[in-house]
Order: C-alpha cells, then sequence, then structure tokens
C-alpha cells in the first residue's frame, strides 16, 4: 500500500501539484472572498490533471501488473486523493488565520476563514469524494464524468450553505457573527465536518473498491 | 512439476470468444504461444494473470491457482508485455526506483547486470530509447525480480536480428538450469525454431495444438502435387492453394495416404500458422 501511494506521488503526480495549493491558498488574504472557491480549485484543476496523467501514462496496465491487489489499489488512490484534499486545506487554513491577524475589523459577506467554515470546507470535499471516487472506479479510467458530478455536487453544496448561511441570521451569527467567538460551537461544526468527510470518503472507498473488482483490466 | 497449468479458460466477448482454452507447460521449458494478429493470444496471457475475468476455467501457476494466490505469485512471475509504454517522460532510473519496490526478491546486481548486458542507459527517459530498447528495459525489470516463471508478449517485436538472436540465447540460458520458465507469445515463428521446446497454437480463440515443438511440427505434412492429385486429398486438407503448377496445401500427417505419391514435406511453424488461417478463409 506504501509503495503505491510512493509511486502516484513520485511518479505520476507532477511536483506542480505540490506547489499549487500553496499559492492557492494564498488566495484566502483577499478580503471579505468567497472562499469556499479556495477549495474548489482543488476539484477544478487538480482532480482533472492528474487523473488525465493517470491515463495517459497507462497507469491502470502498470499498477496491476504489480504484486498488489485490487483493494489496495483503490485504498492507495483515495488515500493520495486524501493527501491532495489535506495539501490544499492545510496552506488555506494557515492563509484563513493570517487573514484573521491582517484584517481584524473585516465584516464579512460570505464566510469568514473560521473553524465551522473549515468544516463545511471538509463535507463538501467529502462530497465531491463520495460522487467522483465510486463513478470512476466503475472504469477506473474515465475521469470527465465522475468528475463533473464530484464538481457539481461540491458547488451546488457549497452555493446551498453559502446561500443559507447569508439569508438565514441564526446560521450567519453561527458562522460569521458571535458565534465565532464560542469556541465549544466552532469545534463541534469542525469536528462534524471530520467526522462526515471521513464517513463520506470511507464509504466511497469501499463501493470504488467494489466496483473496482469488476473492472477488466485492458 | 508443471510451470504453468491452465484448464478449460472461457471467455466470451461480443465479438471474441476464448473457447476452452487447455494446455500446460513443464518447469524448466520454453513453450512458444503462437497466434495471428487477434487469435487471443493477449486475451489469454491477461486471464492467466487475472487481469481480466473469464467465464470459467482454471489458471494453476507453479502449482497454485492464480485466483487464490494472485499477490503471491505475481512476485514470482516475470512479465513484459511487448515495449513499455509507462511513464514514458520519466527516466528509467526513476521509474525503476519506483518498480523496485514492490518485490521482494529485486536483486540490484542482476538488474545491472542486465542494463549493461543490454546496453541501456539509467539516466535516459524512456521516451528516448527506441522500440527495441524499451523492449530489453521491460526485459531487465522482469528478469531483475528473480521470477520462476516468464510470461512475455511479443518480446522480440521490434528487435533487431542481432539482438532477437542475442535474446534467444539469453532465454536458453535461463531455462537451463531447470528452474525457470518461458511462456512467449510471438507472431515471429522463426524466433521459436531456434529455442522454443513446446508450441501451443491458438487461433480464433481456440487451442488447435499445443505439443513438444518436433512433435507439433511433424503432426503435419505440407503436400505439393499437380491439379489431378488435389482431388484425391482435397477432403483431408486442412485448407490448399492452388497455382498453374498445382497446389500445396497443409494436411494432419495421420490424415496422409503416401501410397497416393504425393510429394510430402514438412511445413515450417508460419506455414502451418498460414494455412490454418486459410482454412477460415475457405468457408467464409
Amino acid at each position: 500500500m506504501y509503495n503505491l501511494v510512493m509511486k502516484d506521488l513520485k511518479l505520476a503526480i507532477n511536483p506542480l501539484f505540490f506547489v499549487l495549493p500553496v499559492v492557492l491558498g494564498a488566495l484566502m488574504l483577499i478580503p471579505g472572498w468567497l472562499y469556499f472557491i479556495v477549495l474548489l480549485y482543488f476539484c477544478w484543476i487538480t482532480v482533472p490533471n492528474i487523473f488525465g496523467q493517470f491515463r495517459a501514462h497507462n497507469d491502470l496496465m502498470f499498477t496491476s501488473m504489480m504484486p498488489v491487489t485490487k483493494t489496495d489499489m483503490v485504498k492507495a488512490r483515495v488515500l493520495v486523493i486524501v493527501i491532495l484534499e489535506l495539501m490544499h486545506m492545510v496552506p488555506a487554513v494557515i492563509f484563513g488565520i493570517i487573514n484573521l491577524l491582517l484584517y481584524p475589523d473585516l465584516t464579512y459577506y460570505f464566510f469568514g476563514p473560521y473553524p465551522g467554515f473549515w468544516g463545511l470546507c471538509l463535507v463538501m470535499l467529502g462530497i465531491f469524494n463520495v460522487l467522483f471516487i465510486p463513478m470512476y472506479y466503475k472504469t477506473a479510467y474515465k475521469f470527465g464524468g465522475a468528475a463533473f458530478a464530484g464538481v457539481t455536487g461540491a458547488m451546488v453544496f457549497a452555493t446551498l450553505a453559502q446561500w443559507i448561511g447569508i439569508q438565514n441570521s441564526y446560521v450567519s451569527d453561527m458562522f460569521n457573527g458571535s458565534g465565532v467567538h464560542n469556541a465549544a460551537l466552532q469545534t463541534s461544526i469542525l469536528i462534524a465536518g471530520i467526522v462526515i468527510f471521513a464517513a463520506f470518503t470511507t464509504i466511497a472507498y469501499r463501493i470504488a473498491a467494489k466496483r473496482f473488482h469488476k473492472v477488466e483490466i485492458q | 512439476m508443471l510451470a504453468l497449468d491452465i484448464r478449460n479458460l472461457s471467455k466470451t466477448y461480443p465479438n471474441f470468444q476464448l473457447k476452452d482454452v487447455t494446455f500446460q507447460l513443464e518447469k524448466g521449458y520454453i513453450m512458444g504461444f503462437i497466434g495471428a494478429n487477434g487469435a487471443g493470444k493477449t486475451t489469454t496471457i491477461k486471464s492467466m494473470l487475472n487481469l481480466i475475468h473469464t467465464d470459467s476455467g482454471e489458471v494453476r501457476i507453479l502449482g497454485k491457482n492464480i485466483a487464490e494466490h494472485e499477490i503471491e505469485l505475481k512476485q514470482e512471475i516475470g512479465y513484459a508485455f511487448g515495449s513499455i509504454d509507462f511513464y514514458t517522460r520519466s527516466k528509467i532510473k526513476t521509474l525503476t526506483d519506483v518498480v523496485k519496490k514492490f518485490y521482494a526478491n529485486w536483486d540490484d546486481e542482476i538488474y545491472s547486470y542486465y542494463l549493461r548486458r543490454f546496453k541501456l542507459d539509467e539516466n535516459k527517459k524512456i521516451v528516448e530509447l527506441s522500440t527495441g530498447m524499451r523492449v530489453k528495459y521491460n526485459l531487465a525489470l522482469a528478469l531483475s525480480h528473480g521470477p520462476k516463471l516468464l510470461i512475455l508478449d511479443e518480446p522480440t517485436s521490434g528487435l533487431d536480428p542481432i539482438a532477437r538472436d542475442d535474446l534467444l540465447d539469453l532465454f536458453q540460458s535461463l531455462v537451463a538450469e531447470g528452474e525457470i520458465s518461458i511462456l512467449f507469445s510471438t507472431h515471429i515463428t522463426s524466433d521459436l525454431e531456434k529455442c522454443a521446446d513446446y508450441i501451443t497454437y491458438i487461433h480464433n480463440g481456440r487451442i488447435i495444438n499445443s505439443a513438444e515443438k518436433e512433435e507439433f511440427i511433424e503432426s503435419y505434412l505440407l503436400l505439393n502435387g499437380s491439379v489431378s492429385q488435389l482431388d484425391p486429398v482435397k477432403e483431408q486438407l486442412i485448407s490448399y492453394k492452388t497455382n498453374s503448377f498445382g497446389f500445396t496445401g497443409l494436411i494432419h500427417a495421420k490424415d496422409f495416404d503416401p501410397s497416393l505419391n504425393v510429394k510430402a514435406a514438412r511445413p515450417t511453424l508460419e506455414e502451418i500458422m498460414i494455412y490454418f488461417a486459410k482454412k477460415e478463409d475457405m468457408y467464409v
């Protein structure tokens, strides 16, 4: 499993995609922006590019010929996706903290970079995973439809969450108002986000592994 | 002991069917797996490696069922599907560093030996290698983790005659000690006449014959005769070609009647393949 993860990180993924999250994370410094977009770049840019590379390099055949199980192949790939998601998340959170320090008096129209917002981002990435990963593993090479479904799901969630965040004063207060100073509330939203992300990703892995066992390696 | 034991492998595609493929390879021998393009060689090999799902049948490698012992067996099988076309923009060194981690018995000394023997430069990118050099690199990878069975799909295609000859010598030296067995598919039948111990011939998804090479060739005869001699043997011929001098046709040796006085010669593997393919055309 470790070898499979290292294979993707060393061989398959262009180093650009390890640097890009840091650059994109810096977008968190734009005052009062729609910060969901920062993480959506993962779904828009990183995923189509790296999965296109897997296909172009005939990775499916290459990996299938190694002494590895199909289950491990899926597990490793899901882990790689999670690593990349966290690589996008961590710089974004750091730049988010810098944002809060830089603009202490800013009024956020959209969600501000508080812990509760990161919980919502994790739910968004979880939705992306649960749609993209199982759909991709129907063939293990066609990523277009799967990426489209994943991106749509993530964007619909982000739009709805943000719309409610603006329209509903209770939610708005929770994420941008007095709620941001309630550490217990913020932490519990973040933890709920982590739990939902982990649950969705695990479900995605289980369905994908089951589907991948039926795939013929051509 | 059998290195390879394939029994009743069947697989149906919309336009192609692998039917009851059965053959065995004894440990320590080279088997040539021949057939025209699209005859089912690669499909058989892929089924053997559990890459595609078969509808029925059993594959046992080194005495173990591949479906149950896939990982363990893949450590002991070296395979090369023609030239390498993975991560071609990477350097040989980078790709090898990734591949070797997967094999418990990887031997750097053997790998370096093959790099030298095949004159491969580790710092070159795969895309910079010629087709022949890519085949050699693929073989170097396949040979460096101590495989007991080598499954090679078209390993000699794209190689020049000198490199092919060198490779055939290498195959023979590998099996000499009796530990390693080789199954290699090809349509370059002259390679097999040089080095194979057994021949398995697949045509249209079915195994036509699988036997020791001499026995395989001797089970057919190539007949040469005048037009008037054609009629009495026509029914027994697998297929035949006619020209202004008469006919040439392939017959099962057991069906040949020497009293007919038709000139009979030993066919080459290529001729056997050609006449079997022609048989199909005759009934179309």
